[in-house]
């Protein structure tokens, strides 16, 4: 029991930072959480836009620019040049169409006036040009036939608004399920960073040279003293754990409720019980308390950044995600990522999701292998 | 004297590994840990080619307009290269939308096309955006095709040429000329708010340095502090060198760190060398202004210090858009107050404005700002440590 008083103790000590990492994730989430409406039907993706309009928004003009209102979300920006660059900059707008001066005068008399616009170059600013190039050669060829304005923007909307037939196949309610899978990405940090900080802080509070010292002079069986620290340490890791997955229910709902969300937490929990014996073998290696603040960093860091825990898995370079096969969060998010997709549950297709969790438990096993052969070398020398 | 204490300074602050781990790993580390993370995310928004089906029933056969279209625009050749188009038929292509080999697959029934996918996205809303493109075509040659034809029945003229009549229609409307001109600037990687905001942090953490320094002079900090205030030489002598020593080994660390980004991680900086150099040196004293004030106005333990020195520059690196670049955005447009005093965000701006403004204002705006913060730093702490006594410690 002295133990896990002590235990408790030093753990009353980290209570900053394990609530830093919590924050960190209810905040993250809850930022990636806006939307949550469940939709089977096709929503079509729609750019931001910001239309600056020179001329006076009458005729052709105004159609174009109720065009591509209709097709897009169009925002409002500060009409200063400053506003405008950074909007585009930081994608608030992906697409900026300025309208020159006598558009419509020009358009109408058959010059094809120039459109200026400004893109940041990814698929929603192609997508935006799509659109305005359609409408430009819709009204370009329509000009040239008719000279009534009435009749060409009839004309123009008329073959604008022809819409093909569209049918969804999947069943999967995929937004709420991305959703959980950002979570369970993000918690790889949480229970990470978590795990290395108490359970090193811990254990370097034990390992201090005169605590130590007392300890091994003391009548408690070295055996019993062991195992009372590694229960304590698991048990904060499945405290932490439970946490986390509680928050989870709370933060996403109802996919939490499907077999799908028992396999993210049945995968987080491996994934836990794997950052408790990395955390034992960094506790054995480093004794300075002053460094553990950083080895937390660079590791918990450096996997959630290599194995896609920030940055989805998809958006990395492959020869990063060569480099993150060596980690086990690569494992782990590789099944977050899986269970995204899983549409039929059954052993076949868990097949996977099976495998990577067992790689996760070899890599548990391996790494107290390690810890156990440091931690006797390290009590010969001592 | 002044040689003396600065030659000794110098030499604790470079000997204490875990100072230097902050101020000189730590950001090389992390720099490192985006450029592998972030290097992709832009090319990944690219638009890539779409992967589609096609039915190949007697519908699609029968229509010029589609097959001419798909043709065109999934050829190798051209440069506005849209889609992966393969024919096939409709179980074949329902398998292949299944192991997600496409995106999805038109059917064509009468002339009216129906796109099937998986889910909704946008390489979906772009192949049936280009549908409804083609639809919209063959809509523009009926219409202009039945004035066409009225108009010629009007004019007497009773052998008509259907046949030419459809072709000159259909290249009239795809071949409009439209006349869209890019005048967007090539400086818009938005990632590079990532490394400005790093350099930012090692500016800012710089401030631990600053802080230690000042410690060793203050008699309720150390002991050696204590051995300093008895001595009989100007206290501005030794608290002036020591500054000025961490003040060195800070620039130091952030020359390695900027030689470290633009070489190794290749982070645009912009070309102009001079205000890159001007905007670092001014960066960096903003943090070591920041690390003395805090030294001297918080009478606690160097630990709490360097907590609250790490704590202040993580909130400001997070303000000014480093876990999240459109954090630094969300501000600016709504508070801009806040970062107009964050130490991090003035510096990032800074950055910012060099890489992507053609105008200087906003970086001299940020570089006053950066002097303005630390001549008040400087002054608080000038005014908690001047004229210190103590009856007893």
């Amino acid at each position: 029991m002295t133990v896990f008083k002590t235990f408790l103790k030093v753990l009353n000590k980290c209570k900053v930072p394990i609530l830093l990492y919590s924050v960190m994730l209810i905040l993250f989430s809850a930022f990636n959480m806006q939307t949550s409406e469940t939709n089977m039907n096709f929503i079509a993706s729609k750019p931001d836009v910001l239309i600056i309009n020179e001329d006076e928004e009458e005729g052709i003009t105004k159609n174009l620019i109720e065009y591509i209102k209709q097709n897009s979300n169009t925002k409002e920006v500060e009409q200063t040049e400053e506003a405008i660059k950074d909007a585009l900059f930081y994608r608030e707008v992906n697409y900026i169409i300025y309208i020159p001066q006598d558009y419509r005068k020009e358009f109408l008399e058959g010059k094809n006036p120039e459109i200026k616009i400004e893109s940041t170059g990814d698929y929603q600013a192609s997508l935006a040009e799509m659109m305005l190039e359609r409408y430009i050669k819709v009204a370009n060829t329509y000009q040239k036939n008719y000279d009534s304005e009435e009749v060409l923007l009839n004309k123009i909307n008329d073959t604008l608004s022809k819409q093909s037939k569209v049918e969804i196949t999947s069943k999967l309610d995929t937004e709420n399920i991305e959703k959980a899978t950002f979570y369970y990405n993000f918690a790889n940090y949480s229970i990470l960073a978590g795990c290395v900080y108490v359970i090193c802080l811990i254990l370097s509070s034990f390992k201090e040279q005169k605590v130590a010292k007392r300890t091994l002079i003391s009548s408690t069986n070295y055996k019993k003293y062991n195992r009372m620290l590694l229960l304590s340490n698991l048990l904060f890791a499945c405290c932490l754990w439970i946490f986390y997955a509680i928050l989870s229910f709370i933060l996403i709902g109802k996919v939490m409720f499907t077999l799908h969300g028992l396999i993210y937490i049945v995968n987080s929990f491996i994934f836990t019980i794997c950052a408790v014996t990395i955390a034992f073998l960094i506790g054995n290696l480093v004794n300075n308390k002053n460094a553990i603040n950083g080895i937390v960093n660079v590791i918990a860091l450096g996997s959630c950044f290599l194995c896609g825990a920030f940055v989805p898995m998809e958006m990395l370079p492959d020869s990063v995600l060569k480099i993150a096969h060596v980690l086990p969060s690569y494992y782990y998010i590789s099944n977050n990522e899986l269970i995204k997709g899983l549409e039929v549950i059954n052993f076949e297709t868990l097949k996977p999701i099976l495998t990577n969790m067992a790689i996760i438990i070899v890599f548990s096993i391996l790494f107290i292998l390690i810890t156990n052969i440091i931690s006797k070398r390290k009590r010969k020398i001592g | 004297m002044f040689i003396h204490n600065f030659k000794y300074a110098f030499k604790t602050l470079s000997r204490n590994r875990i100072l230097i781990f902050w101020t000189f790993a730590f950001p090389i580390i992390l720099g490192t840990f985006f450029k592998m993370a972030f290097s992709n995310i832009e090319n990944s928004e690219k638009l890539e080619i779409i992967n589609i089906a096609i039915i190949e029933n007697q519908d699609f056969k029968e229509n010029e307009i589609f097959k001419e279209a798909f043709k065109t625009l999934s050829d190798e050749n051209n440069e506005d290269r849209l889609f992966n188009t393969k024919y096939t038929t409709e179980e074949e292509a329902k398998k292949l939308l299944e192991e997600d080999e496409i995106d999805g697959f038109i059917i064509l029934k009468e002339d009216e096309p129906k796109v099937v996918f998986k889910e909704s996205g946008i390489n979906q809303t772009i192949l049936k955006y280009v549908t409804e493109e083609i639809i919209g075509t063959s809509n523009i040659v009926g219409n202009l095709a039945e004035d066409e034809i009225k108009k010629e029945i009007m004019s007497g003229n009773y052998n008509i040429d259907y046949e030419k009549i459809y072709k000159n229609l259909v290249d009239l409307a795809e071949n409009q000329d439209t006349k869209i001109n890019n005048i967007s600037s090539n400086n818009l990687s938005y990632t590079m708010i990532e490394f400005y905001t790093l350099i930012a942090m090692a500016c800012l953490y710089g401030g631990i340095l600053g802080m230690v320094a000042i410690n060793q002079n203050l008699a309720n900090m150390s002991n050696n502090g204590k051995r300093v205030s008895v001595a009989p030489i100007p206290k501005v002598k030794v608290i002036l060198s020591s500054v000025l020593a961490s003040y060195i080994t800070q620039l130091i660390c952030l020359l390695l760190l900027f030689l470290f980004t633009i070489f190794i991680l290749k982070v645009d900086f912009g070309n102009n060398l001079p205000l890159i150099i001007l905007l670092a040196i001014s960066g960096s004293f903003a943090g070591l202004s920041m690390g003395l004030a805090i030294g001297t106005i918080f009478k606690t333990n160097e630990n709490i210090k360097t907590g609250i020195v790490v704590s202040v520059t993580m909130l400001g690196c997070f303000l000014s858009g480093m876990m999240g670049i459109t954090m630094k955005y969300i501000v600016d447009k709504n508070l801009p107050i806040i970062n107009k005093i964050n130490p991090a965000s003035m510096i990032t701006d800074g950055f910012y404005s060099l890489y992507y403004y053609d105008t200087l204002d906003r970086y001299f705006f940020n570089i006053v700002s950066l002097i303005v913060f630390a001549v008040i730093m400087i002054g608080i702490s000038f005014y908690s440590i001047r004229r210190q006594k103590y009856d007893s410690i």
